[in-house]
């Protein structure tokens, strides 16, 4: 298997990582979207169903300032191909998406988290721009700190 | 307010953002900002003490001239957001590789 991560320089609010899985996309799907299965990998997932819309809430384990629960919302599903679910966390509001793909050896899965900027439209335009800065020469300055 | 609201809130205003852009390039007094930008001396002040509260530059005084510059750490919030998922989808892309070997068919 191997593990790589896609995310663009350019596109510094996602997250983008690609699995090649030596299991076919039906055996994937199902610890993607099996509740006693993603509570194995990921996060224990309480009112997860495959409904369209379905509002469902994913535990972490609590830290200072945080009860631990991911809200998530599913809004994107194809079975075995793809599914698409709300990831929010305080003002933090994210897109977490699965997408599987058959390959000759099995599954390609692709992890993708985009959208790290706070849900407020007044603040959107300098968190584009944040990021982009974060991708250019800031991270160079971040890199020099002790 | 967290401070990545702080971060955003302050780099949403287009002038700010010119601001901190030119600070980018080097170190400068308000006054040489002042020149650089078509904006009046007391909001070229106010849009610095706006990015110095979101922590985004520093100053520094020399006699009775005030120096700006950019505060690297500034946008480490930003920063600890990406790293922190990055590492959280890291650890369990190998937890679901391992459920995947334990699962039938």
């Amino acid at each position: 298997m191997t593990f790589t991560e896609r995310s663009a320089p350019s596109q510094t609010g996602s997250l983008a990582f690609e699995l090649d899985l030596p299991h076919p996309p039906a055996k994937v799907w199902r610890a993607l979207t099996d509740p006693a299965l993603v509570g194995e990998w990921l996060l224990p997932a309480t009112g997860l169903t495959l409904e369209p819309g379905t509002a469902f809430t994913l535990q972490a384990p609590p830290q200072p300032g945080w009860d631990g629960t991911v809200q998530c919302r599913l809004v994107a599903i194809d079975a075995e191909r793809t599914f698409g679910m709300t990831w929010r966390v305080g003002d933090l509001d994210t897109v977490v998406t699965f997408t599987l793909a058959a390959t000759p050896s099995g599954t390609r899965l692709s992890i993708v988290q985009s959208g790290f900027t706070p849900d407020q439209k007044r603040n959107f335009g300098g968190a584009r721009y944040g990021w982009r800065l974060m991708g250019g020469r800031l991270t160079d300055l971040l890199a020099k700190l002790p | 307010m967290r401070s990545e609201d702080r971060i955003f809130q302050a780099l949403a205003d287009p002038s700010r953002r010119a601001i901190f852009e030119s600070l980018t390039r080097g170190e400068a007094g308000v006054t040489d900002l002042t020149a650089r930008f078509d904006i009046s001396q007391p909001a070229v002040s106010q849009h610095l003490a706006a990015l110095k509260r979101a922590g985004l530059v520093d100053r520094r005084r020399e006699g009775r001239r005030v120096f700006y510059r950019v505060e690297p750490a500034g946008m480490k919030p930003l920063f600890d957001w990406i790293t922190h998922y990055r590492a959280f989808w890291t650890e369990r892309a190998g937890r679901l590789r391992s459920l995947l070997n334990r699962m039938d068919g």
